[in-house]
């Protein structure tokens, strides 16, 4: 064997090893999904599985969880690209602003969604100051965005935490990029929105794609934020996860892990469809 | 605002009256004031917050100003109290120990190509996306099973299985930029691979190394949903408390605590902003 | 041919490009100062200096795409100093291709028409044509990612003569190419500036393309246009010291100049071609204006010995060690590389007066 043989050897167990608590995990949650092991296993049977596919309460989860988290992400990959694009300049202003953009970097969700609760509740200092300002007279009067069907407070949480992270990915991509590519299309007769929109933006966005997609994976797997701000029901997939999981009813604890395995699946479908449009965007490296 | 001396995406051209002069300000004026609402605002709410003994719709400042928030502070054996220390030393051992593991791993991965550093990074994101409940619950049976399920230890090895996930990426992402030919050099001037390390790479990467302990630090730091299942309820972590407080609807104390939660990002980012601006390399 | 290089607008052929007195401030390089030229029609002006010169700026500021301090830039016989970029009708190529990454080759040279809003169908007739010219007319469907580097500068020509611009500005076209691909490269320019009539403005810091490439050569010094000739009178008579250093002619040989127009040093004594001042002075000369003859010639002005013999691809020299009065002097001189003497050789030395340049020496 020679040395590059095993490094790389080496190199794939390392990597193998980082993900064995994840292998494990779907391996046991796979089991006790189909009965073979966990509390009250009567070995291999589909019921659990067929019945927990057959819940509308379920499916509604799923959904919700996705337009939550795909609302959040786009609106959070838009704000990114307007803030790189307006502040990607070299001036104390640039400077200043991308320094605010990315200062929030690092707040844990459950802060977020304290925020968001403090800030978008139906007492909160948005209402206080609609109030101040005349345009409601109680809080009633105040549109529900937390416990909200439609999860507005949910997403507007998430765009938030997820702001400062696509932010810096998308000051990094134009920084590194500089403005040449943009002063060729000035020369080559191309307009401020024309070399926006054809030039700017379709290169930035193929560059947030690896970020957007992992924002839209951890916003689907967040708990904490939905937990403080999304409503009962539907109810969010990692919340109905641990419900089922936390349930008195031990046979309930089956559920929880089929619902596991559909968490993982649909961050997989994410990847695929992030691996899927890089193929297709012709996302060309240079 | 002077819009035609900033952007970078313009043509720049001092004395041309750009058509767009007008919006480029605007769109300036309101996405500063919207930066700037959104990264201060928050901390003020927090701080108010913190200190109000009583403050009810529709007031915009508290009605009553209280140190109770803050009282866990000045009590020891207070349940805030423990919590910052639990997440203090969990947090710590996490950044170490997941910074010793990852450091090999990314450089080793580093060296890959092809389909091969592809699959392998693929497989060290694999904890980094997994959902945290489910993959809390999903290893719970088997932190139960070596008798350190509900215990402290248990907590650390599931946060370690996201952090050393991150920090792997973190390290492929800095030796790939890294160029391993001045260890190659140190090579030929007669270092061996373990000189070359401790006299050579760690030195030169020693802003990347405290980032990553930093980086470990954090995403222990920040672990609610971990903690939780792993934890059963018995290790009480800062997350865990202002989400309880949260839930009790004790805002003071919620807000107290978030605060205490938001000062070591704010301070790592710093820092590691500062760092940044003296070092030539740098992660990408 | 006047040196400041104004007077080139023949009747019948508009300039394409007429600076006058442009000054202009950039970043580090150093800024214009009052430089001016014109370029006609289907002109090659190539401008070359040292890095640092403010090629580059000059470049940058007739493409608009830094301000012009002072000055105006008339493009196509309009005052075009404030206009954007996009106005301009002077396209910039970059020094290494900045080929669109998200576009594939047809869409890339696509681009100017795109943006300009022509119909779909003249678009591909006219993308077609181009690509064709630059045989390129097979690879209008590959993303720019699977070109090689040749390819690659033909479809950023394509995409500036698509533009159809008044000018065409080029910065180092050829620096980064290896040398086989710069023939391949520099034909593909020569021969688009041909068939489409392309004014082109060149910036170099290599003489030999910039003598294959310029129909005139503007010689940039610390923002100045020091001087503006033909290849062949820029080399034979550069107009100053600094500009004979730029075009790295080796030999420099000291003396003075006393009385009526002669110029003596150590070497030889000889009649000045130029007006110069009493003083001390410098003759430059190119090796291919020494002669090298057996010692004992009656025409050999001095003596000495080799030393060196340089190879190099168009030219081979030998270096002669001269012993004079006031020291050694070492003299360059171009010989017949199939009729090479042995090192130690003692050979006679003639240096042609009329390719000589003196310059006082400052």
């Amino acid at each position: 064997m020679t040395v590059t043989d095993r490094r790389r050897t080496l190199a794939l167990l390392g990597a193998a090893l980082v993900a064995t608590p994840v292998l494990l995990g779907v391996a046991y949650a796979a089991a006790s999904a189909i009965g073979i092991t966990g509390i009250g296993a009567t070995g291999f049977s589909l019921t659990r599985l067929a019945h927990v596919l057959g819940e509308r309460t379920v499916w509604r989860s799923v959904a919700w969880s996705i337009w939550v988290a795909g609302a959040a992400t786009l609106l959070a990959v838009a704000a990114a690209a307007c803030a790189a694009i307006i502040f990607g300049g070299r001036s104390v202003i640039d400077r200043t602003a991308r320094a605010l953009a990315i200062a929030p970097l690092a707040v844990p969700y459950v802060v977020a969604g304290a925020l968001g609760l403090l800030i978008l509740g139906q007492s909160g200092y948005l209402a206080r100051l609609a109030y101040a300002w005349g345009w409601i007279a109680s809080p009633n009067n105040m549109p529900a965005l937390v416990y909200d069907t439609r999860g507005i407070g949910v997403i507007l949480t998430l765009a938030w935490k997820e702001f400062p992270f696509l932010a810096l990915v998308a000051f990094s991509l134009i920084a590194a990029r500089g403005v040449a590519l943009e002063e060729t299309a000035h020369t080559l007769g191309a307009g401020r929105w024309a070399t926006l929109s054809r030039v700017t933006w379709p290169l930035l966005w193929r560059g947030l794609l690896p970020a957007a997609t992992a924002v839209f994976i951890f916003s689907m797997g967040n708990y904490e934020a939905a937990a403080l701000l999304a409503p009962s029901d539907p109810l969010p997939l990692p919340m109905l996860t641990l419900e089922r999981y936390f349930a008195l009813d031990l046979s309930q604890r089956a559920d929880a892990y089929v619902l596991t395995l559909a968490g993982l699946l649909i961050g997989l479908a994410a990847v695929g469809v992030h691996e899927w449009t890089r193929q297709h965007a012709e996302l060309f490296d240079q | 605002m002077d819009a035609a001396a900033c952007g970078a995406l313009r043509p720049v051209n001092s004395r041309a009256k750009s058509r767009f002069a007008d919006v480029d300000a605007v769109a300036r004026y309101f996405g500063l004031t919207a930066l700037t609402i959104s990264a201060i605002g928050p901390l003020v709410l927090l701080v108010l917050w913190s200190a109000s003994g009583e403050w009810f719709f529709p007031a915009l400042m508290p009605q009553r100003w209280s140190p109770d928030g803050w009282g866990w502070l000045f009590q020891s054996g207070d349940r805030v109290a423990v919590a910052v220390r639990n997440s203090v030393l969990l947090g710590i051992a996490d950044g170490f120990i997941g910074c010793a593991i990852a450091f090999p791993i990314g450089r080793a991965i580093s060296r890959l190509t092809g389909w091969r550093r592809y699959m392998a990074a693929a497989a060290v994101f694999s904890p980094v996306a997994a959902p945290p409940i489910a993959l809390g619950i999903g290893i719970q049976y088997f932190l139960l099973r070596i008798g350190v399920g509900g215990t402290a230890v248990g907590v650390l090895l599931a946060h370690l299985v996201p952090t050393v996930g991150y920090l792997s990426l973190y390290f492929l992402s800095v030796f790939v930029v890294f160029d391993s030919k001045i260890e190659d050099e140190a090579r030929t001037l007669g270092a061996t691979s373990r000189q070359v390390l401790f006299y050579v790479t760690l030195p030169m990467m020693r802003r990347q190394v405290t980032e990553a302990v930093a980086i470990g630090f954090l995403i222990s730091w920040a672990q609610y949903a971990l903690t939780l299942t792993v934890g059963g309820g018995t290790v009480h972590t800062l997350p865990l408390e202002v989400f309880s407080y949260m839930r009790a609807g004790s805002g003071n104390f919620a807000a107290s605590a978030a605060l205490v939660m938001i000062v070591p990002p704010i301070l790592a980012l710093a820092a590691a902003r500062y760092a940044a601006g003296r070092t030539v390399v740098s992660p990408v | 041919m006047r040196h400041d290089g104004t007077s080139e607008t023949v009747p019948g052929r508009p300039t394409a490009l007429r600076l006058r007195d442009v000054s202009a401030d950039f970043g580090d390089e150093a800024g214009l100062r009052d430089v001016s030229f014109d370029v006609a029609n289907a002109e090659r002006f190539v401008i070359v200096g040292p890095s640092g010169a403010g090629k580059t700026t000059l470049l940058r500021a007739i493409a608009g795409l830094i301000p012009v301090t002072r000055g105006t830039v008339e493009i196509a016989g309009h005052d075009r100093t404030h206009l954007v970029p996009e106005r301009r009708d002077a396209v910039y190529l970059h020094q290494t291709p900045l080929l669109f990454p998200h576009l594939d080759v047809f869409e890339n040279v696509a681009f100017p028409l795109r943006v300009r809003g022509v119909a779909a169908a003249e678009i591909r007739s006219r993308v077609a044509s181009v690509l064709d010219s630059v045989q390129l007319g097979a690879f209008a469907t590959r993303p720019p990612h699977a070109l090689s580097g040749g390819q690659r500068h033909r479809v950023a020509l394509a995409r500036a003569i698509v533009a159809r611009p008044a000018v065409l500005l080029l910065d180092e076209p050829l620096s980064s190419l290896d040398p086989s691909l710069r023939v391949d490269v520099r034909e593909v320019i020569l021969g688009a500036a041909r068939e489409y009539r392309l004014a082109l403005v060149i910036v170099t810091h290599d003489l030999d393309d910039a003598a294959l490439m310029g129909d005139r050569i503007g010689v940039l010094l610390e923002g100045r246009l020091k001087q503006v000739a033909t290849p062949a009178t820029l080399f034979a008579h550069p107009a100053s010291l600094s500009i004979a250093r730029l075009l790295a002619i080796p030999n420099e040989v000291r003396g003075v100049i006393e009385g009526e127009r002669a110029f003596s040093s150590p070497l030889n004594e000889m009649p000045l071609i130029s007006n110069s001042q009493n003083g001390s002075a410098i003759m430059v000369f190119r090796p291919d204006a020494v002669q090298i003859m057996p010692e004992s010639a009656d025409t050999a002005q001095c003596t000495g010995e080799i030393v060196e013999i340089r190879h190099r691809p168009q030219q081979t020299t030998v270096r002669v060690r001269v012993a004079t009065r006031l020291g050694t002097i070492m003299i360059e001189a171009a010989i017949d590389a199939m009729s090479v003497p042995a090192i130690g050789t003692i050979v006679g030395l003639s240096i042609d007066a009329r390719r000589v340049s003196v310059f006082a020496d400052s």
